[in-house]
């Protein structure tokens, strides 16, 4: 089946919108001579709605572009590993720290999207680590995670 | 004029101290460096460093990031003319003369013509600044709420107006981002809002993560789906001084390449992008042959990259005399401003003269020793070209982390970078341009501010908007914007100079 692309994101942001409004009446609109905190939240999901419906009409308007093409010839299994490192990287950092979790992450960087040879892979992952973690903590006095090593 | 004098005299004792000499030199080679390096722009490599500039004074803070700023349109030259990859996004128009040039066996003339155009530029920019920013400052202080919130909601039109593709897309971003904006406690109530319940968005979200995970993750995100081919010229470079002819035929394109980037520098939604792209066109048309243009032109290189240079110049006028940054650049400028408890605006040039003069002082001492780095260097820049994007996005990557946790000492920030990175990828996918996003994430909380004491003033009338001229002029002007921008005609010349902001 063809899913239209551009229908799909106005369906995002027409969604937004509907929770926009709902959590700025919530908050309370308040009056135009007494604007409550909800106010621009309301107004905000108001003109968005407006916007995306222009652009749900506009998307079923011409020729509209499918959602698959948007991804041909591309490798968005790149994009899927390249975020699922950094993601997993952010849940072990406070757990592992900065010096066992950051070598990981770098040699999966370096090895899965475009392989480095492991001989230089190697060497920049841990290089790398060491030098951000000598100038941040040493240099810069900042506080990294510092997990069992701490 | 001897009272400018005199200021200009004090800025220099600010500029000229060590430190901030050091802090100016730091700027702009690493501004240099992002701008020749395709895939960081400045704005990631300012978000980066905002964090570092905390422990150091605000004038050195300051003057390190207003140098990364126009640091990065010169190196940006560097890569369009070598590799025909734009180092960053106002250097896309240097491309198609530049790299021709190259082509020819004209890469000296054509880097560093690009250099001397820049410095020309950029130094001009400076004395109009000198003499606009008091000026505008003076008019300043009369503005209310309605003229801030009227003046901001015409940057946000123009943006959305002059930034690539549909122009309800720019205007969905840049309402989104405002209420991202909003995310945290009230500032008139202290309610919170849109937190649900989390401890870490009651503060709000944090510009670094934002911008972070819009333009640096996206980037690498794009970038690493296709492969980037890189042809980096391999001919020795030779000379890099432009030829008699060279200079006559560039000398009027950069005198107009300045004005022109100047003033839509100034401009709220404007920005260097854009007046590299405008200054490239109007060259086009005042030329005799310009069917040259595109096949290694001088004049194709020396228009754009002095508007790019005097576009970065004018920018700062809003941001100085007005407290509104103009461009993402200019926002991430004033998160800097404002982690040293300062507020630009219009009392800056009297509260904090030497801070002001300091950087006004130290964009002189900058642009000249960006003309030492930019032409004895390039051999280094060439070489830097060769490094792989499989070795650099890593390290993007690892610099992009340790950057956001820096800024606030906050895992969180991680989650909400690579959340805003997946987001910013998918813009990119769905023709979505994330510069108005950023923009309106930092006017919404100024704006909502000022929208709801002009209401409150004028005790709800709407009516308050219209009966102040300034206020009513900055209305009136963004409906004729978002109203041109539904007729056919204007809306096929928009598309013609619609461009992306930032990089």
């Amino acid at each position: 089946m063809r899913i239209n692309a551009q229908a799909v994101a106005a369906a995002f942001w027409l969604s937004l919108a509907a929770f926009l409004i709902v959590a700025g009446r919530d908050l309370g609109i308040g009056s135009a001579s007494e604007p409550g905190s909800g106010f621009l939240v309301f107004w905000g999901g108001v003109l968005i709605a407006l916007f995306a419906a222009g652009m749900a009409v506009e998307s079923v308007r011409g020729a509209p572009e499918s959602l698959a093409s948007l991804w041909k010839g591309a490798r968005a299994d790149r994009v899927l590993i390249v975020s699922a490192a950094l993601a997993a990287y952010a849940v072990s950092l406070t757990t592992l720290g900065f010096l066992l979790a950051t070598p990981p992450l770098m040699l999966v960087l370096l090895r899965v999207v475009d392989p480095v040879p492991w001989r230089q892979a190697v060497p920049i992952a841990l290089g790398a680590t060491l030098v951000v973690w000598w100038v941040l903590a040493r240099l810069l006095a900042i506080q990294l995670p510092a997990g069992p090593l701490g | 004029m001897p009272e400018i004098l005199a200021s200009v005299g004090q800025g220099f004792g600010v500029a000229l101290q060590p430190l901030n000499l050091l802090a100016c030199f730091i700027g702009v080679f690493i501004g240099t460096l992002v701008g020749v390096l395709p895939g960081i722009g400045p704005i990631s490599a300012m978000s980066l460093l905002l964090p570092v500039t905390l422990s150091g004074t605000p004038e050195a803070g300051i003057i390190m990031m207003a140098g990364i700023y126009y640091g990065s349109m010169y190196g940006g030259s560097t890569t369009s003319i070598l590799v025909n990859i734009p180092g960053e996004a106002a250097s896309v128009v240097t491309c198609l003369d530049g790299h021709q040039m190259a082509r020819q066996g004209r890469a000296g003339p054509a880097l560093g013509m690009a250099a001397l155009s820049s410095f020309i530029a950029g130094t001009l920019a400076i004395i109009a600044l000198m003499f606009v920013a008091p000026a505008l400052s003076r008019v300043a202080i009369a503005f209310g709420p309605a003229e801030y919130f009227s003046l901001m909601v015409l940057g946000l039109t123009l943006l959305a107006f002059l930034t690539q593709g549909a122009i309800l897309k720019s205007l969905i971003m840049a309402t989104a981002g405002g209420v991202i904006g909003l995310i945290g406690l009230d500032s008139i109530t202290a309610q919170p809002r849109l937190t649900f319940d989390r401890l870490e968005l009651f503060d709000g979200i944090g510009l670094v993560p934002l911008v972070m995970g819009l333009f640096g993750v996206a980037e690498v995100l794009t970038n690493i789906e296709r492969r980037l081919s890189r042809d980096v010229i391999a001919a020795r470079i030779g000379s890099l001084l432009p030829t008699r002819d060279d200079w006559r035929a560039s000398a009027a394109p950069i005198g107009r390449g300045t004005v022109l980037g100047f003033l839509l520098g100034i401009l709220p939604g404007g920005g260097a992008v854009i007046a590299s792209f405008a200054a490239y066109a109007l060259e086009r048309r005042f030329s005799r042959d310009p069917g040259r243009f595109g096949r290694g032109a001088i004049e194709g290189v020396a228009a754009p990259e002095a508007a790019n240079n005097a576009a970065a110049g004018g920018a700062f006028i809003p941001l100085m005399t007005l407290g509104i940054p103009p461009n993402v650049v200019m926002a991430l400028l004033l998160g800097a401003f404002v982690v040293h408890g300062l507020q630009p605006g219009p009392l800056m040039m009297t509260q904090n003269a030497g801070l002001f003069w300091g950087i006004v002082a130290s964009m002189y001492v900058g642009n000249v020793m960006l003309l030492v780095l930019n032409l004895p260097l390039i051999g280094m820049w060439v070489q830097l070209l060769r490094l792989p994007y499989n070795l650099l996005f890593p390290l993007i990557l690892l610099f992009s982390i340790v950057g956001v946790y820096a800024s606030q000492n906050n895992v969180f920030d991680i989650y909400v970078m690579i959340g805003f990175g997946l987001f910013g990828y998918l813009c990119r996918k769905f023709g979505y341009e994330p510069a108005p996003m950023v923009l309106g994430f930092v006017l919404g909380p100024m704006l909502e501010n000022n929208l709801r004491k002009a209401l409150i003033l004028s005790q709800g009338e709407l009516s308050g908007f219209l009966t102040r001229p300034i206020s009513a002029a900055c209305l009136l002007l963004a409906a004729a914007l978002l109203v041109s921008a539904t007729l056919p005609t204007l809306r096929r010349k928009r598309d013609a100079i619609a461009l992306e902001e930032g990089g």
